[in-house]
């Protein structure tokens, strides 16, 4: 591929993102895309954790969570604005990503995930039980949209769901930069040879574990962020939505992309955002589907939906120049 | 007063302890032979107790021998979800086995709740009547026998491994797949012996909780992550550390549970491993290595 047509799918993938609200203009389908919006954020922050410094984490829901609760009690009991919450909520997320990266981080492969999962387990105890703060199972109701903003004399109130798509998609975009930068970069290289060999990463004088704590710390932050977007998009939060089941729904939705790259976490998000509406009408047998979906993906597609398409397409162009 | 309900949980959380451990060494051997995580095990645990319950409300059958039908049952599924599930995937990345085990507890688990609906249900053990005081401390005969049966289930599974040829193949398939299978072993039929080993033990211990507490279609996922700790602070594929854990975390939750809170129950375990993490970061017997 050339850089014009690179381009233009650049632009054909622009132009569609900004117009789709205005091709599906009923509020169920904005509902679903501006939820993809906010896993496609989940999606590629956890890819840097476990697809570029390869590191298994199943707690990412707990740093969602994190952001989400201080977003709603900064709002509902300080009547704080969204503005302000939101960079709150990622410094929260991150601080409290880092402080636990650094103690599981230096355990490895099943030990890490186990302990990530444990450590979801536990921020949702706590959800659940510390009371006075967090409203236990009740959950937190009553919090604010984001107030009004002018924009060039256009005023934005967020009464609909078209505006907090088009703030979501600024959202995805601006992560999504930021991330690209990061995993472009010398620590990017960095955090591949974490993940390829981390004795010999040491070797070469890389200190693995700031690298790791800095993959962990910057995804936590990123999950705080979209857990924010999250409490004053829905205005409702309770403690079933940050579960270690919803750490492994974005978790799928990393591998399902492909979890090296960065727009496969994207694909896979909007893929697995869309994909289980279809469900909604096996009704209790949607779960038991969607098991058997994700057991029939891991043993026939393991590379992602994204990789997988890689492969192929890299297999067809050698045999075509093989055969030319 | 506090001394007896000291000793109270400390018997509790024993029983408790010894329960976790037959679920626990399955999951172990299940890692350490195949190095698949299996989060789909508290699942095995679910339908086991399911199969007891069935065996002893619809076909009557006396306790124990409903525990038997639930092993034999479950070991069997055990075997055929290993060749039909974890088979294509062997020696591919942890991370897949990860994920496809929880797809696979997802399903299983739902599956359940579609089939047997969310209402907790109760094996009748009919041994609950008889119980014995000592010095304040309640015991009931049900209690009794599921400890002694525990003790004597662990008993079976050390010596099948230790003397068994094909316990010893299980080792030596552990320690180096290559070197086991150059050596004439059948590693596939290793693998579903092993399955069939660990469901069969899952489904017992379902069977006794089910007795003691309830049979319920959710009991699965609480139990899969205890049990990942626990062989996480025992250490992969050694027995006795894995039993020590067991009733480790079995007594952190019984005593934690009587004397700090109830609610928190289930952070403790979590807690103990940070704490240790803390203490002796490098310390735990196979942990993090």
């Amino acid at each position: 591929m050339n850089k014009t047509a690179k381009l233009g799918i650049i632009s054909a993938a622009a132009v569609l993102f900004l117009i789709l609200p205005h091709l599906f203009t009923m509020d169920y389908y904005l509902h679903i895309f501006v939820m993809s919006e906010i896993y496609a954020v989940l999606a590629m922050s956890l890819a840097l954790i476990v697809g570029f410094s390869g590191q298994v984490s199943m707690g990412h829901a707990a740093f969602y969570g994190v952001g989400a609760y201080v977003s709603a009690i900064l709002s509902t009991r300080l009547g704080m604005s969204f503005w302000v919450n939101f960079w709150i909520s990622g410094l929260a997320a991150g601080l409290i990503s880092y402080l636990t990266g650094r103690l599981v981080l230096r355990l490895r492969g099943h030990v890490l995930a186990i302990t990530t999962a444990f450590f979801c387990v536990l921020v949702n105890v706590i959800m659940v039980n510390w009371i006075p703060v967090t409203n236990g199972p009740m959950g937190i109701v009553g919090i604010p949209r984001p107030t009004p903003i002018n924009l060039f004399g256009l005023k934005i109130a967020f009464e609909t769901r078209m505006h907090y798509y088009y703030l979501g998609l600024l959202f995805v975009v601006a992560s999504a930069w930021f991330l690209y930068r990061i995993t472009t970069s010398r620590l990017g290289d960095n955090l591949i040879g974490v993940r390829e060999n981390e004795e010999l990463a040491k070797s070469l004088g890389i200190d693995t574990m700031k690298n790791k704590v800095f993959a962990f710390t910057v995804g936590g932050a990123f999950a705080g962020l979209a857990g924010s977007f999250y409490a004053h998009y829905i205005l409702f939060i309770s403690p079933v939505t940050f579960t270690i089941g919803e750490s492994i729904n974005v978790l799928v939705m990393v591998i399902f992309g492909g979890m090296s790259t960065l727009l496969g976490p994207v694909f896979g998000a909007i893929l697995l955002s869309i994909l289980p509406e279809f469900l909604r009408m096996a009704g209790a047998l949607r779960l038991i589907i969607y098991g058997v979906s994700l057991i029939c993906f891991i043993i026939w597609l393991p590379q992602g939906v994204w990789g997988s398409l890689k492969n192929w397409w890299i297999n067809k162009k050698n045999s075509d120049s093989a055969a030319g | 007063m506090m001394l007896t309900v000291f000793l109270q949980q400390t018997l509790n959380g024993i029983i408790l302890g010894c329960i976790y451990a037959l679920i626990a060494l399955g999951l172990s051997l299940i890692f350490g032979i195949l190095e698949t995580a299996n989060f789909a095990h508290g699942e095995f645990y679910m339908i086991g107790a399911f199969i007891g319950f069935f065996s002893t409300s619809l076909l009557g059958l006396p306790f124990f021998i409903s525990i038997l039908v639930a092993m034999a049952g479950m070991g069997l599924l055990g075997a055929v979800i290993e060749r039909v599930v974890f088979r294509p995937i062997v020696g591919k990345p942890l991370i897949n086995s990860m994920l496809l085990s929880f797809g696979l507890s997802t399903a299983l688990a739902n599956l359940a709740l579609f089939l047997f609906k969310p209402d907790p249900r109760k094996i009748e053990s009919g041994l609950s009547e008889f119980h014995f005081d000592v010095c304040g401390i309640f015991m009931t005969a049900e209690r009794l026998s599921i400890l002694v049966l525990c003790v004597v289930l662990v008993c079976l599974l050390s010596w099948f491994i230790q003397y068994t040829k094909t316990g010893k193949s299980m080792r030596a398939i552990a320690q180096d797949r290559t070197a086991a299978e150059l050596a004439g072993i059948n590693v596939r039929r290793i693998y579903s012996v092993t399955f069939a080993i660990s469901g069969a033990l899952a489904a017992a211990a379902g069977t006794m909780v089910g007795a003691m507490f309830y049979v319920q279609p959710d009991m699965g996922l609480a139990v899969t992550l205890k049990s990942f700790i626990i062989i996480t602070l025992g250490g992969i594929g050694q027995i006795k550390g894995v039993i020590f854990a067991a009733i480790l975390i079995g007594l952190v939750e019984s005593l934690g549970g009587g004397f700090i809170s109830y609610a928190y129950k289930d952070a403790y375990p979590f807690i103990l491993m940070l704490l240790l993490f803390i203490l002796k970061p490098e310390g735990l017997a196979g942990g993090g290595k």
